[in-house]
């Protein structure tokens, strides 16, 4: 790859491929599917944490008019299957059944029905009787890992285990502890923040006189979906077909295979009708996937120039009732310790472990947005304690060029201290107001020494604004955790257009405009030359699902070589009619010319169909890739203001700075690293899916009482991007961009509050409440 | 128990049979077959449905489809003048970046309309404020925002007889 290449298609704002339908609401989504005969299916949750059940009658239901199935435990197979998809990877457990004989947290599942109208489905399901004996409720992490703890699954390990615990070591810690002069040692807790994906939910199953299923489903990752369906209902693959068109977003969440996906199919089988099922919104708080919640104690030792010496950490995490990803989770957040601020000597222990509590599955930052909250904030507090500054510590302990990364390769680039230093330019770092924060660092002023006179609140004012950093990193692709494989196929048309197929869902980041650009770059053709497929299990090629950063990395660079196969064939057809080497020929805008000859050459459509409409040879090209990782990096910095009269926190600015190597559409680009940041800022100061620790109950199902940041609390954002440190694994360069903006907002916020108010907090949400009672023991201090 | 109603959607008069319990939401995805307006929570949460009625933008989940017998309704389906003929709400958030999964994108370009419609020229406090009652949690709304402050031009221009620049 040359420094100075020209792109054409690359690295430009084209119009998105799905953006026309997207505007003018004709955009197909699983939920707007109708079918002649459709039935509406509805599932009936239990109100109960942990219990048996002992009897589930029917009768009622079944008696109703309208209603044409009934589904319990018993009409069901009983296959243990895996809640996350990915079944041969080390990331997930097998713990579920479709419906069970037990239920492990308030809001599964237990029956199901259809009925030719929702009102008449939903009427049925309040018919349904289930009597069951309550068991002993694990709640929280405490309770289930308590001696005598009721066992939720019984795998055999002790305290609730999901799996067992995990150790990710290198060097000497206790060396290492020895070698320091200053050790710093704390809890951090982190919070259930929903992924709240503004489409809930939805399929539609369909079966075929031939007895094969079709499913509409949203779902990020289809192909993943037709394997499992297929293994748990006993089906040949080939009997199975997925389709997703569009998709109202999913933020990893909608990676798994939820309870309603195989209850739609098996009801559809039982009443040879379509079915539709479509989640409310309180069943995607209840029968979703949250993030993680958890706590991580985190210990570190310094020396006096801010060398860390050592770093140990106990990462505890809850799954939730059953293991969807906990296992990946916990191994990704916690093997992120080993790297972001570099030290030689870590050792790291995680666990994740059953509660009798909604799901926790994958979301957008998979683990690493907890432990690097727990990191950042300490090196922040190192900081303090060191007497420097915190954006000069992390850019002092920033991992660079050759460090080995959590996957265990080495770093390629100076990604992360290209972010620090490029943020602390963008905002005047050195010379930004002082908080209020009694942090050492600021006894060394800026410029004259003092505190600055304009920083400090205004003497009727009660309000206090400070500045904070936070850093991250994030790998494109799952490896080590997952062998995965990007596969693209293209057709080259007979009019010179290309049609790319994929298996990468559209989630809706502009993912399959990347490719189009992709191939439209590679093979030399117009973007608008380029179209795509995606979305059918039956036609496109295999795709283990949108998510961990890759599809434009990985699904990318297979796209690249797909296009390249068809233009190495192109070339030589080209050749034969040029009578020239295909070697001396270019292609650009869709014209093959010879190399230094202006004006010599032969259109692509002339070279495919020199018979205008009859495509002289079917040109096709495919590409495989396996990705190892690559990491893309940021620094967000931030300011604050907090309002110290009622606790309110707001965040006035962000200027996030990412390096994701060659950006190949910069709108949709940003658009990740704004989208992220906003969900941060809801994980850090509002969003907390609470369950009553009693019950285990769900107390905030909702959008008004589970609160996101909207238009009005949204700060301004000025997005900064830098290629400085493209991976040879991605396409010209490119690397991911969509988890790691989530990942340093929140440290950021957090230590922004700091640098404001001199009150630290080691936990998410910050609530206005915690702030309040955090200034009134600082005032006691 | 059933009424026949009959509502101008889009500037056509359409005769619908619905549940006197059914929301206008569920009549127009339903009944109408206009799926473009979207559910994201059906209790007036999320915006995803705005539609406009007789001039001012609601959730649909929270009309009841029998009240608009006899009123106007416009969705998103009746955004662009003709076909091939985009709004210039439409163009803006397609070419700035607008919209990401598209799901809340239906409801934010009708209350945009609804917001330029009553005020040609909103500040940006203005535009977060006429949009404040629509979840999005893709985009973080700065690109909505950059969107419907661009069409905000745009239109101001048109009614100038200036047309787009």
């Amino acid at each position: 790859m040359s420094e100075r290449q020209k792109f054409n298609v690359i690295g430009k704002s084209v119009k998105r491929s799905d953006m026309l339908e997207k505007v003018t609401g004709a955009a197909r989504y699983a939920g707007d599917l109708t079918l002649p005969g459709m039935l509406h299916g509805k599932l009936k949750r239990c109100e109960i944490a942990h219990a048996n059940i002992k009897r589930i009658d029917t009768s009622k239901a079944l008696a109703l008019a309208g209603v044409k199935a009934v589904l319990t435990h018993k009409d069901v197979p009983h296959v243990l299957h895996y809640g996350s998809p990915h079944p041969r990877s080390a990331s997930v457990t097998k713990d579920q059944y479709i419906l069970d004989t037990k239920v492990r947290y308030w809001g599964e599942a237990v029956a199901a029905v259809a009925a030719t109208t929702e009102d008449i489905a939903d009427e049925a399901i309040r018919l349904i009787e289930v009597e069951y004996e309550a068991l002993p409720a694990a709640i929280t992490l405490d309770d289930a890992m308590a001696a005598g703890a009721p066992v939720i699954h019984d795998n055999g390990l002790e305290g609730n285990r999901v799996v067992p615990d995990m150790l990710f070591k290198r060097g000497d810690v206790e060396k290492g502890f020895a070698e320091a002069d200053i050790i710093i040692e704390g809890n951090y807790a982190v919070g259930r923040p929903q992924p709240a994906y503004m489409e809930p939910n939805v399929c539609v199953a369909q079966w075929d006189g031939s007895d094969k299923l079709t499913l509409w489903t949203s779902t990020q990752s289809a192909f993943m979906v037709r394997g499992t369906l297929a293994e748990v209902l006993g089906l040949p693959l080939g009997k199975v077909r997925v389709l997703c068109d569009h998709m109202g977003g999913g933020f990893g969440a909608k990676q798994d295979l939820f309870q309603h996906e195989f209850l739609c199919a098996l009801l559809s089988r039982q009443t040879r009708r379509p079915v539709r099922m479509e989640y409310s919104r309180k069943e995607c708080f209840l029968g979703g996937r949250s993030r993680h919640p958890g706590t991580i104690w985190l210990k570190q030792g310094f020396k006096r120039d801010g060398t860390i010496t050592a770093r140990a950490a106990k990462v505890v995490f809850d799954s939730g009732a059953y293991g969807s990803h906990a296992p990946g989770v916990t191994a990704v957040g916690a093997s992120a310790l080993t790297s972001l601020f570099r030290c030689e000597n870590v050792h790291l222990e995680g666990k994740c472990v059953y509660t009798n509590t909604p799901i926790a599955g994958a979301f957008r930052g998979y683990g690493v947005v907890q432990t690097y909250y727990a990191l950042d904030i300490q090196i922040d507090e190192a900081a303090e304690k060191l007497g420097m500054d915190p954006a000069e510590l992390k850019l002092k302990t920033a991992v660079r060029e050759g460090d080995i990364a959590p996957s265990g390769h080495a770093i390629v680039g100076h990604g992360l201290e290209d972010c620090i230093r490029e943020g602390m330019k963008a905002v005047g770092w050195k010379e930004r107001p002082v908080g209020c924060g009694s942090a050492a660092y600021r006894t060394v002023s800026p410029a004259d020494g003092a505190v600055r006179a304009d920083a400090l609140p205004h003497p009727t004012s009660k309000k206090v604004r400070g500045w904070g950093i936070g850093c991250e990193m994030h790998g494109s692709s799952a490896y080590p955790g997952i062998k995965e494989q990007g596969n693209a196929l293209v057709n080259l048309n007979e009019d010179g257009s290309a049609t790319l197929l994929t298996g990468a869902a559209g989630l809706g980041t502009g993912a399959h405009t990347a490719l189009c650009q992709i191939v439209a770059e590679e093979l030399g053709l117009e973007f608008e030359a380029v179209s795509v497929v995606h979305g059918d299990t039956d036609i496109v090629p295999w795709d283990i699902g949108a998510f961990a950063s890759h599809t434009t990395y990985m699904v990318g660079t297979a796209a690249k070589m797909a296009a390249a196969e068809i233009k190495q064939k192109l070339l030589a057809r080209a050749a034969d009619q040029l009578e020239v080497s295909a070697g001396d020929l270019e292609v650009e805008g869709g014209f093959i010319g010879v190399r230094g000859v202006p004006g010599r050459g032969i259109s692509v459509r002339d070279c495919v169909a020199p018979k205008l409409g009859i495509p002289a040879a079917h040109l096709f090209g495919s590409g495989t890739y396996m990705p190892t990782k690559s990491y893309s990096f940021g620094a967000h910095f931030v300011e604050v203001e907090v309002d110290t009269g009622t606790g309110q926190i707001d965040v006035l600015q962000v200027v996030p700075v990412h390096e994701i190597g060659k950006v190949i559409h910069p709108i949709a680009a940003a658009g990740q690293i704004e989208g992220g940041i906003q969900q941060g800022i809801g994980h850090t100061l509002t969003e907390n899916h609470e369950i009553d620790p009693k019950t285990g109950r769900s107390l905030n199902a909702n959008f008004v009482d589970y609160k996101m940041p909207l238009s009005m609390d949204m700060p301004d954002i000025k997005t900064i991007i830098l290629e400085t440190a493209p991976d040879p694994g991605g396409p010209w360069g490119a690397k991911g961009v969509g988890e790691d903006p989530i990942i340093a907002i929140g440290p950021a916020i957090a230590n922004a509050i700091y640098d404001a108010t001199g009150v630290r907090f080691r936990h998410y949400p910050i609530t206005p409440e915690q702030v309040l009672e955090g200034l009134a023991r600082r005032r006691h201090v | 128990m059933k009424r026949n109603i009959t509502t101008t959607i889009n500037g056509e008069a359409r005769e619908l049979a619905v549940e006197t319990f059914h929301s206008l939401l569920d009549a127009l995805r339903n009944a109408a077959g206009l799926t473009g307006t979207k559910k994201g929570c059906d209790v007036g949460d999320c915006g995803a449905c705005t539609v406009i009625l007789d001039g001012a933008p609601v959730c649909a989940c929270l009309v009841l489809a029998a009240e608009t017998d006899g009123c106007n309704v416009t969705t998103i389906e009746g955004l662009q003048s003709a076909p091939g003929s985009l709004h210039p709400l439409q163009e803006s958030f397609m070419m700035l970046g607008g919209a990401q999964c598209g799901f809340c994108t239906p409801g934010i370009l009708m209350m945009a309309k609804a917001l330029l419609d009553e005020n040609p020229n909103p500040t940006d406090d203005e535009i977060r404020f006429g949009i404040a009652g629509n979840i999005c949690r893709c985009t973080g709304y700065t690109k909505i925002i950059d969107a419907i402050r661009d069409a905000a031009v745009q239109l101001r221009q048109e009614a100038k007889g200036g047309g787009k620049s």
